[in-house]
């Protein structure tokens, strides 16, 4: 072992130790902590508070109401990020054609026809974790994820240009991630438009009606628990990330010939 | 010592042990797929423990997850829920900084990819030359 090789393992070690001596001094506070912070508590309080109808949202899971309602804005420029992400990798990827043309060699039978019932009862789930985003776990990021196993099995077990002939063009589902993102767009500023129109007060990421802004999303339908905008946001998320995972794995399926022609150009 | 703080310490002692390790897999491993594998593993960390500082062992009862259960609404079921459920906010943190760093690895693993199209090599001692 050389000198350095040395010199950064017990680098190593006397950061991890004094970083758990720390901890075992009360760092991080008692663990496992016997309340919440109040902060927690006024987020656990007020996600779903009839009492309190200007200050509550309006679902009733509390992480999807911070996430798209009383921190909205982080979570739309934190899309903002992931796309830049992909557009990246889109970039890198520039002048390589995709095409659907040619051979195909899949898995065996056994494997095409378990991933036939498959691919139909993958997206059921991810779509019922979409629209339950705001009555349990989930939400639109999750269930883009759960959906994008779909695409997984096509690419594995049919393959790539299986996937392309089928009508998954480069060109539509960045149609999708668009939609999916205007849909997040239009969402997070529907009741600025519509404040603007009947000439009312009215504010960017509004989910329920405020003092003196009064319009706001439906809250509830026929007895049932709309979500407001949650649910609108959950929805096209989901969309949106479903299209941006499709294109990138998609990407990285490509063939190693297809693109070593374009990078040796 | 009760049954909560023991999986605490055990929870605590495997989250710092995979940080020594994914420290090492970022300064010491040559590969560039093994540091992005100890980026990964370094978030995971830090994620895990973000969760774990939000989480609550109330005085009475057992902890519930942060979604209001109760059909029926009254003050009484409020007071439970708040004084029951888990810290919501690293769970919705955890979820931005899940997302933020997909995008990231997707990215890095897109450059180690065309980098190795490039240089024919991952190994950042080769790359030196």
């Amino acid at each position: 072992m050389k000198a350095s090789e040395l010199f950064v393992l017990v680098s190593i070690i006397v950061f991890i130790f004094s970083l758990a001596y720390i901890t075992s001094l009360g760092g991080l506070g008692q663990l496992p902590p016997v309340n919440v912070r109040l902060l927690a508590q006024r987020y656990l309080e007020l996600t779903w508070n009839p009492l309190k109808p200007f200050m509550s949202s309006s679902g009733y899971e509390s992480v999807t109401a911070i996430v798209w309602d009383f921190r909205g804005l982080d979570t739309f420029f934190e899309t903002a990020v992931f796309y830049g992400a992909i557009i990246a990798a889109i970039a890198i990827y520039r002048g390589v054609k995709i095409t659907g043309k040619g051979r195909t060699t899949g898995m065996s039978p056994i494997a095409r026809t378990i991933t036939r019932l498959s691919i139909i009862l993958i997206p059921t789930v991810a779509a019922s974790i979409a629209l339950h985003g705001h009555l349990t776990p989930g939400g639109g990021f999750q269930a883009g994820s759960v959906a994008t196993v779909v695409v997984v099995l096509i690419i594995m077990v049919f393959g790539r240009k299986a996937l392309i002939r089928k009508g998954m063009t480069k060109a539509r589902i960045l149609l999708f991630r668009s939609l999916g993102l205007l849909g997040i767009g239009f969402t997070a500023v529907a009741i600025l438009l519509a404040g603007i129109i009947l000439g009312l007060n009215a504010y960017i990421f509004q989910n329920q009606p405020k003092p003196f802004a009064p319009l706001g999303f439906p809250k509830l339908y026929d007895g049932m628990i709309l979500g407001g905008s949650l649910l609108l946001f959950n929805l096209f998320e989901f969309i949106a990330v479903t299209a941006g995972f499709t294109l990138v794995l998609l990407l990285l399926s490509l063939g190693e010939e297809e693109v070593r022609g374009v990078v040796e150009k | 010592m009760n049954l909560s703080l023991m999986t605490a310490y055990v929870v605590v002692i495997s989250l710092y042990v995979n940080l020594g390790i994914a420290l090492y897999g970022v300064f010491a491993r040559p590969s560039l797929v093994k540091k992005l594998l100890a980026i990964t593993i370094l978030s995971d960390t830090a994620n895990a423990f973000a969760v774990l500082v939000g989480y609550r062992w109330p005085a009475s009862g057992t902890p519930k997850p942060p979604v209001y259960t109760n059909t029926t609404f009254n003050n009484q079921t409020l007071h439970y829920y708040v004084s029951h459920a888990v810290d919501p906010l690293p769970q919705a943190l955890v979820l931005t900084a899940i997302v933020i760093g997909l995008a990231v690895t997707m990215f890095i693993a897109f450059i180690i990819i065309q980098y190795y199209r490039l240089h024919g090599t991952v190994d950042v001692r080769k790359a030196r030359r």
